[in-house]
């Protein structure tokens, strides 16, 4: 296709006209006589698309246009639930908790990921252990990875971090920190961060391992410090790995909604209702599906907003 | 409302069905032969799922060719999402286990519960059930729910040894005393009072505490919006909790935030670091089933206590019901079940797992010492079906959110606010 496009050149620039009207229609015979083969392989995937993804996200956006209360008669009204979200406090304050929770949770995942893949980065073979022990909290749900930090933070004295505080002489700082407004959504930030923290690492190690050997040495040859090698090479040419855990767990965390529901269940006082938790307790504790489909293609667009330049920017960098 | 008549009528027919209870008498039970798959949505939970695990197997012994299949929803708070959930899902169910008034409504709106009135007469329900229950069970004057088991809101649940621990010979009998207890709790290292706000179960206190200040006639006005959130006789009642709050009864507000009320329960029950809970009686099947503790000797009850205005023959009751759908795939089955967990059988089931059966039938010796100060307590009371449970819609979300806010910060700045904010959401329901 892109032959079709571009303006081509033949050597001497003479007959490039000629040539590339040449290569044009032998292009375009090409893709008539390849295109029923290609569309026939694309065609289950099309199909799985057009299911999966294209038919509830219409059935959403149609949904939307409704007030559905509890298991009433739907009435239709129109852009009705998108004005009242606007109008609703506590989506405001969902959406000003999504934003505080998706910053953190990704910096502080891919953060956290990105210094320990470096760190692995210089003795990858020693490294093998710790790397699949945090590798393996990703792979651990995140409802049981909430019941394990719920654990941690509980209220009385056999709550680990209290337990902690205590052994170490702080007890009077012993708190019950799920249920205060102030604590609460930092110690979900962290219980989240914490298990998002192996995709980042094994991505961005990833990419350090594709930082070539003749760069390493050429640098130690040239009497490159061991800081000046992570400073100067290997942190930098990581970066690619870096964009890209930065997208997923990005995409990751405005989606996030397990750690909530098992740790605080959106409280105290809706103090750590994201957006994500918001749509789920209005569609499904309210059934207000409606209000919940709207508050679910707001979430929708923010994520579009984050992806889209995220995947024109990779599509450009690979073409 | 819910087609449970006023406040006057429904307190009436309340107590009359809790006398009722106490009453044997004899009845033909309801027979026939029934067979194929019964499919009950079931969202109880612990013990309780025990005992509606024993009332199949006991309906399955008297009917042998009828087997159960459960849809079992597992949830975390209120339960009515997760049961609209299944049911928009496509899930198909003879039977299901209803406790909330309002959402009954809901679904006879929805067309998807079946009348029970004709059944009620051909299987001669009213011989094991007073007429009493017939209307907590109706909506719009026809019976769509028969209930099984009932439970005072307004009961304390606490250890003996917590008592004793604190010094605390004698349980308060009015509000002076029961405030008074709080210093000697929290000497003895003891919280007085465990409130689980997580979610819901904080609102017990004040909806008690509401009935004794403002009777149960204003109560149920309230429920219906008759009179605003913010009447003076709501303001009146988060002042007094407020007051009860900064007698030091219950820690930390982010403690009771961070709780649900089976952790308090726990507090009480397991751990011993907290001295009252006010939660249903399915408190009290947990704490003999699960914590196996003995009922009246390591745990008791104590009412409400008294506040001296007036209004202190009230309890908070609740009850849950069997219901069926319009679209059973074997409603004579259904109906069947629906019968027999009136009888004798199905009450004595229930009484033994430390639940009160509201069938004249049961066998009352069942019933341990704990059930027995319910059950008494109730009968003796005016009674208001617990408010939450009567709220539309989300308002009681509203409701529940607004008084932890309450909990965070019991100023007269924030009561104000609080009720303002409920009679806001109050207000898109008239």
């Amino acid at each position: 296709m892109s032959e079709v496009a571009l303006p081509l050149r033949g050597s001497d620039g003479s007959n490039s006209r000629v040539q590339g009207g040449g290569r044009q229609r032998t292009s375009l015979r090409r893709w008539i006589a390849d295109a029923p083969a290609a569309y026939l392989l694309l065609l289950p995937v099309l199909v799985l698309f057009g299911f999966a993804v294209v038919y509830p996200l219409v059935q959403t956006i149609v949904l939307s246009l409704w007030d559905i209360k509890g298991l009433g008669k739907p009435r239709f009204i129109g852009a009705g639930n998108f004005l009242a979200l606007v109008q609703d406090a506590n989506f405001r304050q969902a959406a000003t908790t999504t934003l505080l929770w998706t910053v953190f949770t990704t910096a502080i995942s891919v953060g956290a990921g990105w210094g320990i893949a470096l760190l692995c980065a210089i003795a990858p073979k020693q490294t093998l252990i710790p790397r699949v022990i945090i590798f393996a909290a990703f792979g651990v749900s995140e409802a049981v990875i909430g019941y394990v930090w719920l654990q941690v933070y509980r209220g009385d004295t056999a709550g680990l971090l209290n337990a902690i505080l205590a052994g170490i002489g702080l007890g009077n700082l012993a708190h019950a920190w799920l249920g205060d407004a102030k604590t609460a959504i930092w110690c979900l930030i962290i219980a989240y961060s914490w298990a998002q923290t192996g995709l980042p690492l094994l991505v961005i190690f990833a990419a350090t391992q594709q930082i070539s050997r003749n760069v390493l040495e050429a640098a130690y040859v040239d009497g490159a410090t061991p800081m000046g090698i992570m400073r100067h090479i290997i942190a930098p040419l990581s970066m690619p790995g870096v964009r890209v855990a930065l997208f997923i767990n990005l995409l990751g965390s405005l989606r996030a909604f397990d750690t909530i529901y098992v740790l605080t269940g959106g409280g105290p006082v809706r103090s750590t209702e994201t957006i994500g938790y918001f749509m789920f307790r209005e569609s499904f504790t309210q059934f207000k599906l409606g209000y919940g489909a709207a508050a679910t293609l707001i979430l929708l667009a923010a994520v579009l907003l984050v992806s889209i330049p995220a995947i024109v920017q990779r599509t450009k960098s690979t073409t | 409302m819910t087609g449970l008549g006023d406040g006057a009528m429904r307190r009436r027919t309340i107590i009359a069905a809790f006398a009722a209870t106490l009453l044997l008498s004899a009845a033909p039970t309801y027979a026939q032969d029934v067979s194929g798959e019964l499919v009950l949505l079931d969202w109880a939970s612990g013990s309780e799922q025990e005992m509606i695990k024993a009332l199949e197997d006991g309906f399955v012994k008297a009917n042998p060719n009828v087997h159960f299949k459960e849809i079992n929803l597992t949830v975390q708070g209120d339960a009515r999402g997760a049961i609209r959930a299944a049911l928009q899902s496509g899930e198909k169910a003879d039977l299901f286990i209803n406790t909330w008034p309002a959402f009954r409504k809901e679904l006879v709106d929805a067309g998807l519960l079946r009348d029970l009135g004709p059944l009620w007469d051909s299987a001669k329900i009213g011989d094991n059930l007073s007429d009493s229950w017939k209307a907590l069970g109706s909506t719009d004057g026809k019976v769509y729910g028969i209930t099984y088991t009932y439970g005072d809101r307004s009961g304390m649940f606490y250890k003996t040894e917590t008592m004793k621990k604190a010094g605390i010979d004698a349980q308060p009998k009015t509000w002076d005393e029961f405030v008074a207890n709080f210093k000697k709790l929290n000497d003895a290292g003891i919280t007085p009072v465990a409130i689980g706000a997580k979610y819901w179960s904080h609102t017990e206190w004040f909806e008690t505490m509401y009935e004794h200040l403002n009777g149960v006639d204003k109560a149920a006005d309230l429920a219906a919006h008759k009179i605003p959130w913010t009447d003076a006789s709501v303001t009146n009642t988060l002042k007094k909790f407020a007051e009860m709050l900064k007698a030091g009864c219950c820690g930390k507000a982010e403690g009771m935030l961070a709780n649900d009320w089976d952790t308090a329960s726990d507090m009480v029950f397991v751990q011993g670091t907290a001295g009252y809970q006010i939660i249903g009686m399915w408190n009290n099947d947990r704490a003999r089933n699960v914590n196996k503790l003995t009922e009246g000797v390591d745990y008791s009850l104590q009412q409400f206590p008294a506040m001296g205005v007036g209004y202190d023959d009230v309890s908070s009751v609740d009850s849950k019901e069997f219901s069926a759908f319009t679209d059973s795939a074997n409603p004579a089955a259904a109906d069947a079940f629906l019968a027999w967990v009136t009888t004798a059988d199905a009450a004595n089931i229930i009484a033994s797992h430390g639940l009160a059966s509201p069938s004249n039938k049961v066998d009352s010796s069942l019933y341990g010492p704990v059930m027995k100060i319910a059950a008494d307590a109730v009968s003796a009371s005016k009674v208001q079906f617990v408010l939450g449970d009567l709220l539309p819609g989300d308002l009681v979300d509203e409701y529940r959110v607004q008084l932890q806010k309450f909990l965070q910060d019991p100023s007269d700045a924030t009561i104000g606010a609080v009720t303002q904010a409920i009679e806001a959401k109050a207000k898109t329901f008239d």
